[in-house]
């Protein structure tokens, strides 16, 4: 397998052993990129920093929390609504968020007396919230606050709360990895154990790796539920702090995103016994091995199955209506971490796409493996990518399709690659047999855009089709396709609502 | 005006300095700047401008690792500037912003720069223009608006020169739009004025081309920032967001400058004319006159039926929510709650305030240092009754959550599509903001059927 060369990243040569093409029948374990290691300052990565994996990816899903950070403004206001977790208590996580505000005065003279006003005016200002995670930043490691102390001082004087401490700072590590190691090993440190849970079932799990982007949990959990088994917590999206602190009582440890959640996993595997089994909620096939495998694990194979049979009857035809039109679509596979692994084979497998690149921010050689083992020869695989080889790249490549996040999708639109966003999705959730086939259908509709199909077009030079006042999506899909096998095999358009979360809630099991 | 009576924040109106100094870097031609810290406080920054504009933007980080953190970190700088150079050939203007962290840590960007300039600068890029600028904005000092206003003085101070006078006038525009920006060279054109637009976001809003080559940039180059000191005076259209700039250049090359008012509304709009007028004896054209016209017009079918004694919330930018607020008095609306984002010791002694507080009839609250949190406490406890809150996209679950109206404006907006491209300053400006205004009202009624019926005729 060659490492591939940037042409823009020529002059700089720590870059060359971070990309790679997979070969024809190359061995991927002897010569996978390098991964996780220091960013190259000036390279405009597209990496984030060590406090936003701990606070904003796997602090903040938690839904009964106030979420207070321990410094400047500007690393809360930061964080703050940018991201698509949802929770069933009204989305008191992302609308509300605190910070200490610490100021010049603060940095000389130290801020422990600012952490702890701010905590307890936060307390006042919610007084159903009784649950609290602080959080250090850069400015708070560096001058030494003891936010333990300070913790411990309030729970002390106020027995009815209960606060937990995440020190990660911003430059605790080369990306937002480093937070996420930070806060699973603190959690299974400070919380865990501390709650004894009511057990309802025989069957209990904890769902971890999981921060219900537009409902995934809500969807997973939906299925569990209808086995019979007891979801305890979900680490950490849509997850109740308390919940979260009876972790040790489960049977077992589902772990759906390996990459920011595998440590307290393991942790709990070794302090508790608690086995761990990794699923993966997305695309038909992996998600029935996942539930069947879950139903193995506590013999409810055949709840499992019945699951399986009524989802795929229900959603199948429809996603193969999808797969149809999306035959040799070329996508570039560009998340954070996980999906990169999660997505490589099956969107291939079952929409037929063809992944002609997949990168990493901040996934680990781990991710890579995983990830160039499951794609398609000739794929181009980048470890924490820069501004100039993602263009680059999408210049090379010329894919339909990238998934990747907010800001990056910019970049492709100019170049007139559409977009999808990978880390809180278009019209999601994407888990669970119908969320893939919103997928699916999310991909259709950006790749047969007709406004797209005008953004080619130069009016200065091309000849003007006088002919057509509009064009359907299905006439630009439909060109080369066989709408009669399409109609015989029962194919049909996606039919589910808008908003295909909500209703669960009210559901009674 | 008060202060916000709690220690901590809730919900915040501003994020911190180097966000300020970002957005300045982005609006100049041939500029990369390198944030010196944390890789969040550049990553999420570019996030908020791309939320805010639906377009990227380049800035670098150093990447502050732990190492690093605990042992310095200006060899970051030197590696970032040698990086960034080598595969941005067009890249001629590097300013290094700093943090909160790597000021903490004590790092002397102004001593590497040097060093950079001795060494490297003088072996490898010897044949190319390369200005390195050390902007010191530490996240624990002011806010963002203070940072914007650190960054146009450094980049001034950086480059202004005196040669020829040039007959120009500086115009330094503040945290606006591009629709602003187009707004504004609307005016100059009808006042026949010649103006140097500095830190120029009007190419924000840039194409999508068949052939897949645009970008979105600044328009500010080398060469409008050196001819600064040429100029005949300095119009800051923002007390707040380019003052430091205007008075280093009057100390330093006495160029005149003339401070605010934001031209937001019309009354603030004539005094913007009015100083360009004095700035360059040029008269104010009969076609602004006819433009003032459209707009007044505009207005007199919304104000006396709809706008009357309508209460409301303004929060932002302190220049943004000044102007807002006079502009509404002027509406006959009741601005009753101001909420100014950051602790700056020169509001209260700000003229404009002085003015409200001696002029205004009815109960004006205005918080400094203010929070979100300020704005629906008191809506919650009833304290205030609105019937309009007007601020950024932050604030939208204050509007959803308590059923009050809400109209986007200010940075960032990122739940509305394109407003970025709607002027809020001069005539057409205020018109904009009046008929947004009323259509944001139009809405509410009908959503909470509150006498939908009167559109009927109207």
């Amino acid at each position: 397998m060659p490492y591939h060369t940037f042409k823009c990243s020529k002059c700089i040569p720590e870059r060359t052993k971070h990309a790679v093409i997979k070969g024809h029948g190359e061995d991927l374990t002897s010569c996978l990129p390098l991964g996780y290691l220091n960013t190259i300052p000036g390279s405009i990565s597209e990496r984030g920093c060590a406090f936003c994996g701990a606070k904003h990816v796997i602090g903040t899903p938690m839904k009964d929390v106030i979420h207070l950070c321990h410094g400047p403004v500007g690393c809360t206001y930061d964080t703050w609504q940018t991201k698509r977790y949802i929770s069933d208590n009204d989305n008191f996580q992302f609308k509300y968020t605190f910070a200490t505000d610490m100021k010049e005065k603060h940095i000389v003279f130290g801020s422990e007396k600012l952490l702890k006003e701010s905590i307890t005016e936060a307390f006042k200002a919610f007084p159903e919230i009784n649950r609290m995670a602080i959080y250090q930043t850069c400015a708070s490691a560096l001058i030494g606050d003891d936010m333990d102390a300070v913790a411990q001082e309030v729970m002390n004087e106020m027995p009815d709360v209960d606060i937990f401490v995440c020190n990660s700072p911003g430059f605790a590590g080369p990306s937002q990895s480093g937070g996420h190691h930070k806060i699973n090993i603190a959690w299974v440190n400070q919380k865990v154990g501390t709650v004894e849970p009511k057990i309802t079932s025989d069957y209990v799990i904890n769902y971890v790796g999981e921060y219900n982007i537009q409902g995934d949990q809500e969807v997973m959990t939906d299925y569990f539920k209808r086995m019979g088994i007891q979801v305890l917590s979900t680490f950490t999206g849509n997850g109740s702090y308390d919940d979260l602190r009876s972790m040790h009582k489960a049977d077992l440890n589902v772990l759906e995103c390996a990459r920011s959640a595998e440590y307290i996993c393991n942790e709990l595997r070794e302090r508790y016994g608690t086995p761990r089994m990794d699923i993966d909620g997305f695309g038909f096939k992996p998600l029935s091995e996942s539930l069947l495998k879950v139903g193995l694990f506590f013999g409810l194979e055949e709840k499992a199955q019945k699951i399986i049979d009524e989802e795929t009857a229900r959603w199948k035809p429809e996603l193969d209506w999808y797969a149809r039109r999306l035959k040799g679509v070329k996508v570039c596979l560009w998340p954070g971490g996980s999906k990169l692994w999660h997505w490589a084979n099956v969107i291939h497998e079952e929409m037929g796409v063809e992944v002609v690149s997949l990168y990493t921010k901040f996934g680990h050689q781990g991710d890579m493996e995983k990830g160039i083992a499951r794609c398609g020869e000739g794929a181009l695989a980048i470890d924490d990518p820069n501004e100039l080889e993602g263009i680059e790249a999408m210049m090379e490549l010329q894919p339909d399709v990238i998934f990747t996040g907010v800001r990056p999708g910019e970049v492709a639109k100019k170049l007139r690659v559409q977009y999808l966003n990978a880390h809180a999705y278009h019209n999601g959730p994407y888990k669970g047999y119908e969320g893939w086939v919103r997928f699916a259908r999310d991909i259709y509709n950006a790749v047969y855009s007709p406004i797209h199909q005008l953004s080619g077009f130069d009016i200065s030079k091309d000849e003007i089709d006088m002919d057509n006042g509009f064009v359907t999506k299905n006439i630009i899909s439909d060109a080369e396709i066989d709408r009669e096998a399409s109609i015989a095999n029962n194919e049909r358009e996606y039919t589910g609502k808008y908003d295909c979360v909500t209703h669960l809630r009210e559901k009674t099991y | 005006m008060k202060k916000k009576e709690r220690s901590g924040i809730i919900n915040p109106i501003f994020t911190c300095q180097p966000a300020g100094a970002q957005y300045v870097s982005i609006g100049v031609e041939d500029c990369i700047g390198i944030v010196h810290g944390g890789q969040g406080c550049v990553m999420f920054v570019r996030l908020l401008f791309a939320q805010h504009f639906k377009e990227n933007f380049l800035l670098a980080s150093s990447s502050l690792h732990e190492d690093t953190a605990v042992l310095g970190a200006t060899h970051r700088i030197e590696e970032a500037v040698d990086v960034l150079l080598m595969r941005y050939p067009e890249v001629k203007v590097v300013p290094i912003i700093s943090t909160c962290s790597t000021e903490i840590i004590g790092d002397d960007v102004e001593g590497v720069i040097r060093k950079l300039e001795n060494g490297l600068l003088k072996d490898k890029y010897a044949d190319r223009e390369v200005h390195l600028i050390s902007i010191s904005t530490p996240s624990f000092k002011g806010s963002m608006v203070s940072g914007y206003d650190i960054a146009v003085r450094d980049f001034v101070r950086e480059f202004a020169t005196k040669k020829e006078p040039n007959e120009k006038i500086n115009l330094i525009t503040g945290w606006v739009n591009p629709g602003d920006v187009t707004a504004l060279k609307h005016l100059l054109n009808e006042m026949d004025v010649d103006a140097n637009v500095l830190f120029e976001t009007e190419s924000f809003d840039s194409p999508l081309m068949p052939n897949g080559d645009a970008v979105s940039y600044g328009g500010t180059t080398i060469k409008d920032l050196e001819s600064t000191g040429d100029a005949i005076g300095t119009l800051v259209l923002n007390r707040y967001e380019g003052k430091l700039a205007a008075d280093f250049l009057e100390t330093e090359f006495e160029i005149p400058s003339i401070i605010g008012p934001t031209p937001i509304g019309i009354r603030n709009t004539d005094a913007f004319l009015n100083n360009l007028k004095k700035m360059t004896g040029k008269p104010i054209p009969e076609s602004l006159v006819r433009e003032r016209g459209v707009a007044i017009d505009a207005l007199t079918d919304l104000v006396h039926m709809f706008f009357a004694d309508k209460k409301v919330a303004i929060f932002g930018n302190p220049d943004l929510v000044i102007g807002l607020a006079e502009f509404c008095i002027d509406l006959e609306m009741k601005p009753v709650l101001l909420l100014l984002g950051d602790d700056n010791v020169n509001y209260s002694k700000d003229p404009r305030i002085k003015e409200f507080e001696e002029k205004v009839e009815f109960d004006m609250e205005i918080i400094e240092n203010a929070d979100l949190w300020d704005l629906e406490e008191r809506i919650k406890n009833g304290d205030v009754e609105l019937d309009l809150i007007i601020g950024h996209s932050k604030g939208r679950f204050i509007s959803i959550d308590n059923d009050i109206p809400m109209l986007r404006v200010g940075f960032p907006v990122y739940d509305r599509a394109g407003y970025y491209r709607h002027p809020i300053v001069g005539y057409s400006g205020a018109t904009w903001l009046a008929e947004e205004m009323a259509n944001v009202l139009f809405t509410d009624m009908e959503y909470k059927k509150n006498k939908e019926w009167i559109l009927n005729v109207w």
